[in-house]
């Protein structure tokens, strides 16, 4: 293979670090030209993240070791299909926030932090990418720990009083997190002798009847570990407040791609490292699908009692998170491939739904959900996304969502389980009782302060009063999902090649 | 159990006794200072864990000496990662004090129990 | 209370024999952590190690001799705090960059024997140490 392809997924990673330590300096003598170097870094990742996928589809996985060590000294990068889908996700959808930001950034920060929120949000790019398509374990842990400071850091940029609270305890509760990942990464360590991930399967099949407790410690670390740190149910107590309290494209962000990034994580250690076999003998299956369930259920019901917006769309993202740990939980085809697609189609609605709560601030100043009343008359691009990426929340045909949740229920099926249905079915019309009566109140009743000067009835269609920087990221992701929901080919494509490796 | 195995391996026991009580001190203590030395306790637990795993008996430290090539090492491997965990640890314990000072002048306390509720 | 004000530099140490004594020793700190620096590819330390010794120490100073400076050149010592992060981000990225193949691995005993990695070395050295001041002076000057 050529030699500059291999060297490709590198850059990923390097141009967003190399452009986010330019950043602060270039804050000191041209604020104006932050967002605009920023945008060109994302957007050259972008492009590379496309080059990846099409060699990868074509030619099959990259593989690249830094400064030429050679495997089991030196580190792996490696990208199979599924990772390189999730890096052009990463990355497109950080090109897509970083264009809504241009704006947003200078309406909700104040200006003396617009440099730093660029570092961190380049420092969290780099993080992510890395995680993705990393080998190594450890260096899996150290992007784990840059992308967790600089994911806190996007929190707090706002500086309020709640956002300040709301960073501090998700930095508390995910420094636990990461140091039972460390943990856990020492027993493989001690286990094996190994941090390449290939090495270690290999290892831990000849070995895994020798140390059956440890190998148990080991997968308990590791799920609470990556389960603290991508909010599954019962340690999600961070998320609702640091995602609702931070500014719109920060929210989007954490909660559209940072979550997920730590879930592919846990599904390479627990399907490459681990190996199947340790994944059907161990009762930690159970135990997944079991958190999954309840994150589903009653993640829905706490959204459901939110009056704020985004903190119900917070809360909803712990519902989220709970069907693709479902989809790990199953481990058959259809289940694994529905859970990676959940978090394709997830990032797409999440984004879409922050983004418009962001936007439909920034021109009302309304928050609440009960302050929606004749809002789709007045944004009608907006409210238009927020509605098509709520019904995909839902699970209406035609919508991305739907593909993803009927993929789950076919993956109970084959793992005979049928009663997971009717628990996905539950939890789909739980969202719907709470999206729904946001949209309804949008588009069927009257807002009561501006009705009381014109005469009765008289609805019109006005425009958006939104610059066309904030306006056009919101159509694509809208776009995006519709196509998701019509052609979800491609994207499976991607994920069953490397589905059909694992299992 | 046999206490040989004990006594041959009590840095193992050591830091997972200390890895609890640190986790079990940010969770608990209400206050933030206090909860950012747990979480330096823990992660030195873990440190300390790493350096046992590299640990062998009777091995001498991992510098190369031409007189005598033979040597038995000790694994610096693990030392060297937890120079990486050492700087993340630092850095972590910066951020959050950084925070908390910021808290500080907003609440006129440090005390966890005045604003940091569940919601 | 007394923190703050102690931080902001209006209470200082009287203690005559720590004064007497840390202005000779600064030079030493520095000095060594400027050695652990340069011997960081043959023996033990390096960057960090060295750029932390060197922080501390300007540090203790501060801590000492209370804060001589005022407040325009803190805010000069923060500038460019902020620059030598960014230099030493980039010499720290570029480590890996450049060297594609093996990087030069050293002659024990010889001090320059590794080429691009004793730059980044003192790259990384001026990160920490003015990490560790740009930290202490934004807690100090919040505060």
């Amino acid at each position: 293979m050529d030699v500059t392809i291999s060297k490709l997924p590198f850059y990923c990673v390097i141009i967003p670090l190399i452009a986010s330590f330019c950043m602060p300096v270039l804050a000191r003598w041209k604020k104006e030209f932050c967002a605009p170097l920023a945008t060109l870094a994302t957007a050259a990742v972008f492009v590379i993240t496309l080059v990846i996928g099409y060699q990868v589809m074509n030619n099959g996985p990259l593989a690249y070791h830094v400064s030429g060590w050679e495997p089991p000294w030196g580190i792996e990068i490696l990208v199979e299909s599924l990772s390189s889908l999730m890096i052009m996700l990463i990355s497109g959808v950080c090109l897509v926030i970083m264009v809504y930001s241009f704006v947003a950034v200078k309406f909700e920060l104040e200006r003396i932090i617009t440099g730093w929120y660029y570092t961190a949000f380049l420092l969290c790019l780099s993080g992510m990418t890395g995680l993705v398509i990393s080998n190594d374990i450890f260096n899996m842990y150290v992007l784990i720990e840059i992308t967790g400071i600089s994911a806190c850091a996007l929190v707090v940029a706002k500086g309020s009083r709640m956002a300040t609270e709301a960073a501090l305890k998700y930095l508390l509760l995910a420094t636990i997190g990461s140091g039972f990942i460390l943990f856990g990464i020492g027993f493989i360590y001690m286990i094996t002798g190994h941090l390449n991930i290939s090495f270690i399967a290999i290892e831990l099949a000849e070995v895994k009847d020798t140390y059956p407790i440890l190998i148990w410690t080991t997968l308990s670390f590791f799920v609470v570990g990556f389960g603290v740190k991508a909010a599954l149910f019962p340690l999600h107590l961070w998320l609702p407040d640091a995602h609702s309290s931070a500014p719109s494209p920060s929210s989007a962000l954490l909660s559209s791609l940072v979550v997920k990034v730590y879930i592919i994580s846990f599904l390479k250690i627990l399907f490459i490292a681990f190996g199947l076999e340790i994944f059907h003998e161990t009762f930690i299956r159970h135990l997944i699908i079991v958190l999954a369930v309840i994150a589903m259920l009653s993640g829905s019901f706490f959204a459901f009692v939110q009056i704020e917006l985004k903190r119900r769309l917070a809360y909803s993202t712990v519902a989220q998170i709970g069907y693709i740990f479902l989809g790990i939980g199953l481990g058959t085809p259809w289940g694994l491939a529905a859970g990676m697609l959940h978090i394709l189609v997830h990032a797409f609605m999440k984004t879409c739904l922050f983004l418009c709560a962001g936007a439909i601030a920034y021109q009302t100043g309304r928050k609440q959900v009960n302050e929606f009343a004749g809002m789709g008359y007045k944004m009608p691009i907006t409210m238009g996304a927020f509605t098509i990426a709520s019904f995909s929340m839902v699970g209406i045909p035609l919508f991305g969502g739907f593909i993803s949740k009927y993929g789950l229920a076919l993956g109970s099926l084959e793992a005979g389980i049928p009663s997971i249905i009717l628990v996905i079915i539950l939890s789909g019309l739980l969202n719907a009782t709470y999206y729904f009566p946001i949209i309804g109140q949008a588009y069927f009743s009257q807002d009561e302060h501006e009705a009381h000067g014109e005469e009765h009835g008289a609805k019109k269609f006005q425009k958006d009063q939104l610059p066309i920087s904030m306006l056009a990221p919101i159509v694509v992701i809208a776009l995006g999902i519709i196509y998701l929901g019509i052609f979800p080919g491609t994207a499976l494509n991607f994920i069953n090649q490397t589905i059909a490796m694992l299992l | 159990m046999d206490l040989q195995i004990v006594f041959l391996n009590f840095p193992y026991f050591v830091a997972i006794i200390l890895f609890s009580m640190g986790t079990l001190i940010v969770l608990t203590q209400p206050n933030l200072v206090k909860k950012v030395i747990g979480i330096n306790i823990m992660e030195t637990s873990i440190f300390l864990f790493f350096i046992a795993v590299g640990n062998a008996h009777g091995g001498v430290p991992p510098i190369f000496d031409a007189s005598a090539p033979d040597v038995f090492y000790v694994n610096p491997l693990p030392s060297v990662l937890m120079l990486t965990g050492i700087v993340v640890s630092f850095s972590v314990t910066a951020f959050a004090l950084a925070l908390i000072v910021k808290l500080y002048i907003y609440y006129g306390t440090i005390s966890a129990p005045n604003f940091m509720k569940l919601k | 209370m007394g923190t703050a004000q102690f931080m902001k530099g209006e209470i200082q140490v009287h203690d005559y024999a720590t004064r007497v004594v840390f202005r000779y020793m600064l030079l030493f700190v520095i000095l060594y952590g400027v050695y652990v620096i340069m011997h960081g590819h043959i023996s033990p330390g390096g960057g960090f190690s060295g750029g932390m010794i060197i922080g501390l120490g300007f540090l203790l100073y501060i801590l000492i001799f209370g804060q001589l400076w005022d407040v325009s050149f803190r805010g000069m010592i923060l500038d460019s705090a902020i620059i030598f992060v960014g230099i030493g981000g980039i010499l720290e990225v570029l480590k890996f960059v450049i060297p594609f193949e093996h990087g030069p691995i050293g002659v024990p005993g010889t001090l320059f024997s590794v080429g691009i990695i004793s730059v980044s070395n003192f790259g990384i050295g001026i990160l920490v140490a003015s990490t560790i001041l740009g930290v202490y002076y934004m807690i100090s000057e919040e505060a």
